[in-house]
C-alpha cells in the first residue's frame, strides 16, 4: 500500500452554453460595481491622474474577471452519475470532491433560472439527509438535466429505507 | 413491537385526552415570577407619590391577584384547546385558543421521547412530555410535540407505549451512575470565572426593573470609594469573590442538572435520567444512535475530565443559551469513565491510543495560522495607534503574548489530531481549546467529501469529511496526508470511492 493516491476527475463538464450564462452573470456582478467607480470619480473627485490610473487597473480587473470566472469556472466544475453514486468537483483554490451514495440520496431537483433558459440551461440539485448541504450540478442542457433528474428519481425510489 | 401493547393502544387510548386539570395551578405558580415583582414595582412607585401605604400595598396585591388569575383562565382555556390522542398508527395533537393547530406523528417516527418536570411540576405530580421525530419542520429544526403537562404515571405509560414497550423492560445494570465525587469537575468551566459578574449584573438589573437603583445608594458610592482608592487590594479581593461566586454556582449547578443520573441500556434504547430538582428523562431509539462524541474543553482537560455526547438523529439541537446539550449523555466525569461510557453506548472499544496522528505539516499549518493571527492583532493595534494615538504602551504586550500562547495551542492542536476505522466506527479527534473525538458509525455515513485548499495542496494534506444524517451532519478528518486521507475514506464506505479513486507510482 505505498502507491499514491488521487481522485480523478469526474468524466463530465457543463454545457459549454455555460459559459455564456456566467458571462452573463458575471456582468451583473462587474458592470454595475465598476460603473459607479467611473462615476463617482467623475463627479465626486477632481480626477487627478493617480486615482485615474488606479481607476483603469480596476476597470481591467473587472473586464478580467469576467473574461476568466466563468471559464475557470467551465474547467474545474466537473460531475459524473453512475449507477452507485454522484459524484461532482468544484473550486479552484480550494478544490471539493463530493461523492453521494446513491442509496442515500432523498430528492432530485432541477432548477431553470429565466435567464438561465434563454441558454436552454438548468442546474439539477442532489439532495442526501445531511445538514452539510446538497451536491449541486451547475448549467447543464435543459433536457439532458431533466433526464439525468427522471433517472436519479427513479433509482433513488427503487431504493428501501428512508436513507438516513 | 410487542403486540399486546398495541392492541391497548388501539383499544383504551384511542379517546381524546387533555392535559392535566392541575396545570392550571402550576402555571397560576409560575405566574408569581412576573406578579410578585410587579407587584413590589408598584407598591414602591404608588408611596413614593403619596399614597398611604396600607392602601398602596392593597393596590399592589390586588394586581398581583389581577396577574395570577388572567394565569390561571389563559391555562384553563389553553387546556381546554388542547386534546391528544394515541391510536395504533400516530399521535395526534389539537392544540391553541385563538390559532387552531392540529398535528400528527407517525408511531413509526418517534425516535425520542423525553419527560421533564421542574420542581413546580414534581410537586403537583405532572411532567412535560415532547416526543421527537427525525421530520425536519417548516423552519427546518426536527419536529417536535410537546405535551404540556400530564400526570406522571400518564407521562411514563405514553413514553413506554411510544417506544413500543421497550423502555418498560428489566434492563441488565446501568451504563453508568453518578459518583458524588465527580462533581470536582463542575467548576472547570469559563463560567466559573466570568458567572459571579454575569449573576451580579443580573440582580442589578433586577434590582433596577422594580425600581430600586442601587447606583445612587450612598453605599454603593462609599464601596466604588474604597474600591477605586485601593486597587492593589480590592482588585485581586474581587477577582476572588467572582471565582468563588462562579465555583459555587458551578457547583450547585451540577448538582441540580446532573444528580441522580443514571444511563441505562434497555432492549433497543438508551435511557438517561438526572436532575435534581427539574427531573429530566430521554430516551433514545438505539437504531437512531449515529455514533459519540467525547469532548474535553480546555479547562476539563487540564483537569483529566470529559463529557460524552450522543450523534443521533431527530434531538432538536440545544438552544444558543442552553447550559447543556440536550444530547449529553453524561455529565464533566473522568476522562478513563467518559472511555468507558462512550465504549459501552458504542459496544466497541474507544481507544485513543489507537488513533492514527497527521504529518507534520498540520502543525506547520497550525503554528504558521498562530503567527498570522498574531501580527495581524500588531497590525490592527499599530493602524488604530496612528489614527487615534492613544494606545496605552501595555497594549503592546497583547500580540507579544499571543506568540507563545498562539504557539502552544497551535501545538495542542495538532497532538490531537487523530484519525482511526475499527469494525463499525469512523473515529475522528480534533480541537485544541475543545478537543473532541467523535466515533461516527460507517453504515451511518451518508456522503463523502474531500477538499484541498491552496495551501494544503502544497502541503500535501487533504481534509476529509463524512456527512450524516445526524448531529452536526458533517464530521471533519482535518488535514490528514492525501494517501492516508483518500485510504481512509476508502475503507470507510466501501466501494463508494472505489470507481474514481487512481493509483499511481
Amino acid at each position: 500500500m505505498t502507491a499514491s493516491l488521487r481522485l480523478r476527475p469526474p468524466r463530465h463538464r457543463a454545457d459549454p452554453r455555460a459559459v455564456a450564462w456566467w458571462t452573463v452573470q458575471a456582468l451583473l456582478a462587474a458592470v454595475p460595481v465598476a460603473g459607479a467607480a467611473i462615476s463617482a470619480y467623475w463627479r465626486f473627485t477632481d480626477r487627478p491622474a493617480w486615482l485615474g490610473a488606479l481607476l483603469v487597473v480596476f476597470v481591467l480587473l473587472c473586464a478580467g474577471f469576467v473574461l476568466v470566472v466563468p471559464r475557470v469556472y467551465y474547467r474545474t466544475g466537473r460531475w459524473e452519475v453512475t449507477e452507485d453514486a454522484v459524484y461532482t468537483r468544484t473550486g479552484l483554490l480550494t478544490r471539493t470532491w463530493r461523492i453521494a451514495p446513491m442509496s442515500r440520496v432523498q430528492t432530485v431537483d432541477t432548477v431553470r433560472g429565466p435567464v438561465q433558459r434563454l441558454f436552454g440551461l438548468a442546474d439539477v440539485t442532489v439532495t442526501t439527509a445531511s445538514a452539510a448541504g446538497p451536491l449541486k450540478i451547475e448549467g447543464l442542457d435543459e433536457e439532458l438535466a431533466a433526464e439525468l433528474a427522471e433517472r436519479l428519481t427513479a433509482i433513488t425510489q427503487s431504493t428501501p429505507g428512508d436513507a438516513t | 413491537m410487542i403486540p399486546d401493547i398495541e392492541e391497548t393502544a388501539t383499544e383504551e387510548d384511542a379517546a381524546w385526552r387533555s392535559p392535566h386539570p392541575r396545570v392550571v395551578v402550576a402555571a397560576a405558580v409560575f405566574s408569581l415570577a412576573v406578579a410578585v415583582p410587579a407587584a413590589i414595582a408598584l407598591a414602591r412607585f404608588l408611596v413614593g407619590r403619596g399614597v398611604a401605604l396600607d392602601r398602596g400595598v392593597a393596590a399592589a396585591a390586588a394586581a398581583a391577584l389581577l396577574v395570577v388569575g388572567a394565569a390561571a383562565v389563559y391555562e384553563t382555556a389553553r387546556r381546554r384547546a388542547t386534546r391528544y390522542r394515541l391510536t395504533g398508527r400516530r399521535l395526534e395533537l389539537h392544540s391553541g385558543i385563538w390559532t387552531k393547530e392540529y398535528r400528527a406523528v407517525p408511531r413509526e417516527r418517534v425516535r425520542s421521547v423525553d419527560v421533564t418536570a421542574d420542581p413546580v411540576r414534581r410537586v403537583l405530580g405532572l411532567a412535560v412530555v415532547k416526543v421527537a421525530t427525525g421530520e425536519k419542520d417548516a423552519s427546518g429544526g426536527p419536529a417536535e410535540l410537546t405535551l404540556d403537562a400530564l400526570a406522571v404515571a400518564e407521562a411514563e405509560a405514553l413514553r413506554g407505549i411510544l417506544l413500543g414497550g421497550r423502555a418498560e423492560r428489566p434492563d441488565d445494570g446501568p451504563l453508568a451512575e453518578l459518583r458524588w465525587s465527580w462533581i470536582r469537575y463542575a467548576p472547570l468551566t469559563v463560567w466559573t470565572f466570568v458567572g459571579g459578574g454575569l449573576a451580579l449584573g443580573g440582580l442589578y438589573k433586577l434590582l433596577d426593573t422594580l425600581g430600586f437603583e442601587p447606583a445612587k445608594w450612598e453605599t454603593a458610592a462609599r464601596v466604588w470609594e474604597w474600591i477605586t482608592a485601593t486597587p492593589w487590594i480590592t482588585v485581586p479581593l474581587l477577582l476572588a469573590a467572582n471565582a468563588l461566586l462562579g465555583f459555587a454556582g458551578a457547583i450547585v449547578l451540577y448538582a441540580e442538572s446532573w444528580g441522580r443520573y443514571r444511563l441505562e441500556r434497555r432492549p433497543g434504547v438508551l435511557r438517561l435520567r438526572r436532575g435534581l430538582l427539574t427531573t429530566r428523562s430521554l430516551t433514545l431509539e438505539e437504531r437512531r444512535l449515529r455514533g459519540v462524541a467525547v469532548t474535553e474543553p480546555l479547562l476539563l482537560r487540564l483537569g483529566g475530565g470529559a463529557r460524552v455526547t450522543a450523534v443521533t438523529t431527530g434531538l432538536r439541537k440545544a438552544e444558543e443559551n442552553a447550559t447543556e446539550e440536550v444530547a449529553a449523555l453524561t455529565p464533566p466525569l473522568p476522562a478513563r469513565e467518559a472511555r468507558r461510557i462512550a465504549s459501552a453506548v458504542l459496544r466497541e472499544e474507544l481507544d485513543p491510543a489507537g488513533l492514527r496522528g497527521h504529518p507534520r505539516a498540520a502543525r506547520g499549518r497550525r503554528v504558521r495560522r498562530a503567527l498570522v493571527a498574531a501580527a495581524a492583532l500588531a497590525a490592527a493595534l499599530d493602524v488604530l495607534d496612528a489614527w487615534t494615538a492613544w494606545v496605552p504602551a501595555w497594549a503592546w504586550a497583547l500580540p507579544v503574548l499571543a506568540v507563545p500562547a498562539g504557539w502552544a495551542l497551535a501545538a495542542e492542536g495538532y497532538r490531537s489530531l487523530g484519525h482511526g476505522l475499527t469494525r463499525r466506527y469512523l473515529v475522528t479527534r480534533s480541537g485544541a481549546a475543545r478537543r473532541r473525538t467523535v466515533a461516527l458509525d460507517r453504515s451511518g455515513i451518508i456522503g463523502l467529501t474531500i477538499s484541498e485548499s491552496l495551501f494544503q495542496r502544497r502541503a500535501g494534506l487533504v481534509t476529509v469529511s463524512a456527512t450524516t444524517a445526524a448531529g452536526e451532519g458533517r464530521y471533519d478528518v482535518l488535514d490528514v496526508g492525501r494517501d492516508e486521507g483518500l485510504r481512509l475514506a476508502r475503507h470507510a464506505v466501501p466501494g463508494l470511492l472505489e470507481p474514481f479513486v487512481e493509483e499511481s507510482g
